[in-house]
């Protein structure tokens, strides 16, 4: 064999090699291949037999391929004879692979209509995409404890065991939401609304991604579904809706809670906060940002993401031991929030620094023309080291 | 000297400098309508020139002889196109802007046709050779703009009968004449040898029908609501409250497909306002909604009467001092039927002071809080 086939063939071998073993990996939130919920596990069943059916089909291909090339290599033997068409073989060549692919549409389809069905479902949850996050927000729901609306970001809680339906629609322009583990795909439109079923069967954290290439920062607009245990839900619900209490007089959250008054309030909503003369502050995103929304901060840090699940709110260590929480003491421990040790103040402190340096985004205030003077993003706010040490200690109250 | 072309170029020339001089001294400040008789001056007295430099495009022979080939020509309708169009502009000029541009085109058209009509009756001694180079000339023109005039006629024929019937009788005429062309085009079909004159007088009777119900229908003028209506100025303020127009909305058709995407559906149930969002169970008299998302319900009346839904969502301050209250509906919905209601909050509730709501004018103790988060 020459030597530029060998290292060609060796060469193959090893990208395979790399390729198969890359589909080995533990560490894979997002593999297709790891179901956690029934929806995941119908797509589950009916995807691994119809790779099957092809692996082999693809098989017996190249190995035909592969017997035709060197059976009938030029040999500089004669022309075999040559014949015109054999009706069985052809006939036969038809049938078949028509049998093959409606007897996986008639499992396809069923697939398809059990994750479209609405009708069985326990619980509602709208789902909002914008550049570059997500925002669910739960309408009432008594059976669950939710007796106002719920609105958070980033982290989408379910409680497991429940048929949760994602209404899924988009304030800017097209995006996906996927969960590998728990559901396939679904595209969430501007105007109109999409459903996704979703249900895990036990308490973890499953990771997702945007699937829909979305402008900028589309490689980070990421989501995680948090799945808790009924009682575990039941209690994050009423601390969903609770206001945030202001800090003590005094302190460097008080004085934090003002820079939040004075920068963060034109667009970030905290429920319960108070403007100096005692009336509500409300938070204007519609008249700052492209999309009209921005992420409700109320209960930040009962989340353990932040920009759009782009980034830990707890520290490496922290995040490890909550992931990898038992399923028992998982719900336990992602309730106790976001801690004064478990905060990754590195990376909160560069968002607040400059976040537009952190996560691309449509932020700079000299190019705003073809989005009426609005941000799609959040903007570098020019805030001084000592406003960003009050604003992370407010912040930090935030559960 | 002057041959029979350029003599009408002279005058059509002349005349266009006269109307020019009597516009600008008559119309104070309109520079479109001098600088467009100027253009036709200057148009009509280069192709003056022309006529009179090339012998009217007879250049075998002079003005004095008749050509050797020549043929009895047929009289000609262009002369008198072409006149009415100079006659329509001078009168358009007085009257009104759309009478000039009719008489421009006729004007254009006319002297087009005129000119290659002329061209092709001496182009030989065979007439019909002379008609089939016209054709090969003109047709790619006249056809096309024959069939846009004529659709354009109909067209509006069409539009004048509907605005002067009533919606019952517009639906019946309609499904008639629906029936009738059908009936035409099975007669034709099953009639293959049918003789051309017969096609074309069945075609005829049809067109002229139309356009002659269009002239009645532009005769009698609008009908009554269509008048009101307008007079109410229903058109241009959208009324959210309870009605009290008498034309406005009746028998809004109102079939709502799924694939419109609702959030929710709210029903008026025997004067009761119920609400049922999507992939719940439970009825339910309050609905969250996304901020600043554009947001659909349907509303299905099933109450005896016409009724509409109306989304109270906050206030504005449209000028200091002044706020108004923000609305948006759905029409009037007959029993029975349903509408899409598209809207869009940008506030939260905590922003108002008073809670948003779905609520049908006229029955006020019913309504379905929408809640902002």
């Amino acid at each position: 064999m020459p030597t530029s086939v060998r290292r060609f063939v060796a060469g193959a071998a090893g990208l395979s090699a790399v390729a198969l073993l890359a589909g080995c990996a533990k560490n894979a939130p997002q593999d297709t291949w790891q179901p956690k919920g029934p929806n995941a596990q119908k797509i589950d069943d009916l995807q691994k037999p119809v790779f099957a059916i092809a692996g082999i089909v693809g098989l017996i291909v190249f190995a035909a391929v592969a017997y035709a090339v060197f059976r009938f290599k030029d040999r500089g033997q004669p022309i075999p004879e040559q014949t015109h068409g054999k009706p069985v073989l052809e006939i036969g060549m038809t049938i078949l692979p028509a049998l093959l692919l409606a007897g996986i549409g008639v499992f396809t389809f069923r697939t398809i209509f059990d994750l479209a069905k609405t009708d069985d479902t326990e619980m509602v949850i709208n789902v909002t995409g914008q550049q570059w996050w997500w925002e669910y927000d739960y309408p009432v729901q008594t059976d669950y404890g939710i007796t106002n609306p719920i609105i958070t970001s980033g982290q989408l809680v379910i409680p497991t065991g429940t048929k949760v339906l994602l209404r899924e629609t988009s304030r800017d322009v097209i995006h996906s939401y996927w969960i590998p583990a728990l559901n396939g795909k679904r595209d969430a439109v501007p105007g109109r609304v999409h459903y996704l079923r979703l249900e895990a069967d036990k308490p973890g954290i499953y990771a997702g991604q945007c699937t829909e290439f979305c402008g900028l920062s589309h490689a980070v607009m990421r989501m995680e579904a948090v799945a808790l245990d009924k009682a575990d839900f039941a209690a994050w619900v009423k601390g969903q809706l609770e206001l945030a209490d202001s800090p003590a007089e005094g302190t460097l959250a008080k004085e934090g809670e003002s820079v939040f008054l004075n920068q963060c309030v034109r667009c970030h909503q905290v429920n319960g906060l108070k403007k100096a003369d005692g009336s509500p502050a409300i938070a204007a995103p519609e008249e700052n940002v492209w999309s009209g929304a921005a992420p409700n901060l109320t209960h930040l840090m009962t989340r353990n993401t932040f920009a759009g699940a782009s980034w830990d709110l707890l520290t490496k260590e922290c995040r490890k031991d909550v992931w990898e929480a038992p399923g028992g003491e998982f719900g336990k421990k992602y309730l106790a929030g976001v801690t004064e040790e478990c905060l990754n103040q590195t990376d909160l402190r560069r968002w607040l620094r400059n976040a537009p340096a952190m996560k691309p985004m449509y932020a700079d205030p000299t190019k705003l023309g073809p989005t009426d003077g609005k941000y799609r993003g959040m903007p570098n706010l020019g805030l001084s080291e000592d406003d960003i040490d009050k604003l992370v200690a407010y912040l930090a109250t935030l559960k | 000297m002057f041959t029979n072309g350029s003599k009408y170029f002279i005058g059509v020339t002349g005349f266009s400098a006269v109307v020019l001089v009597i516009y600008v001294v008559l119309v104070d400040g309109a520079v479109g309508g001098a600088v467009a008789l100027a253009s036709i001056m200057l148009a009509v007295g280069l192709l003056a020139g022309l006529a009179l430099f090339n012998r009217d495009g007879d250049v075998e022979v002079g003005d004095a002889a008749a050509p050797a080939n020549a043929v009895p020509v047929g009289s000609s309708l262009w002369p008198l196109v072409t006149t009415l169009g100079i006659v329509a502009m001078g009168v358009g000029l007085i009257t009104h802007e759309i009478v000039f541009l009719l008489g421009l085109t006729a004007l254009v058209a006319g002297f087009v046709e005129w000119v290659i009509q002329g061209w092709s009756e001496s182009a030989s001694s065979d007439r019909r050779f002379n008609n089939a180079a016209r054709g090969r000339l003109i047709h790619p023109l006249e056809f096309p703009v024959i069939a846009t005039v004529g659709a354009g006629v109909i067209v509006v024929s069409f539009s004048r009968i509907m605005l002067a019937i009533s919606k019952t009788t517009g639906a019946v005429l309609f499904t008639i004449v629906g029936a009738l062309v059908l009936a035409g085009g099975v007669f034709f079909a099953v009639r293959p040898n049918l003789k051309k004159s017969v096609a074309v007088g069945l075609c005829v009777i049809g067109a002229v029908g139309v356009v002659a119900g269009g002239i009645a229908g532009a005769s009698v003028g609008k009908r009554d609501q269509l008048v009101e209506a307008n007079e109410e100025d229903h058109f241009a303020h959208k009324e959210c409250g309870e009605e009290k127009s008498k034309y406005f909305d009746f028998n809004s058709e109102a079939k709502v497909s799924m694939r419109s995407n609702p959030m929710a559906t709210i029903e008026f149930v025997d004067g009761k306002l119920q609400a049922r969002e999507l992939g719940l169970k439970k009825l339910t008299d309050r609905i969250t909604v996304q901020k600043s998302n554009n947001i659909s319900v349907i509303f299905r009346n099933k109450t005896e009467g016409e009724y509409r839904l109306t989304l109270f969502y906050g206030e504005k301050e449209v000028q200091e001092g002044v706020v108004e209250e923000l609305h948006n509906c759905t029409q009037m919905i007959e029993s029975g039927e349903e509408q899409l209601l598209t809207f869009r909050i940008d506030r939260p509730s905590i922003a108002s002071e008073k809670p948003y709501k779905f609520y049908v004018p006229g029955v006020e103790d019913q309504s379905i809080e929408v809640v902002v988060p």
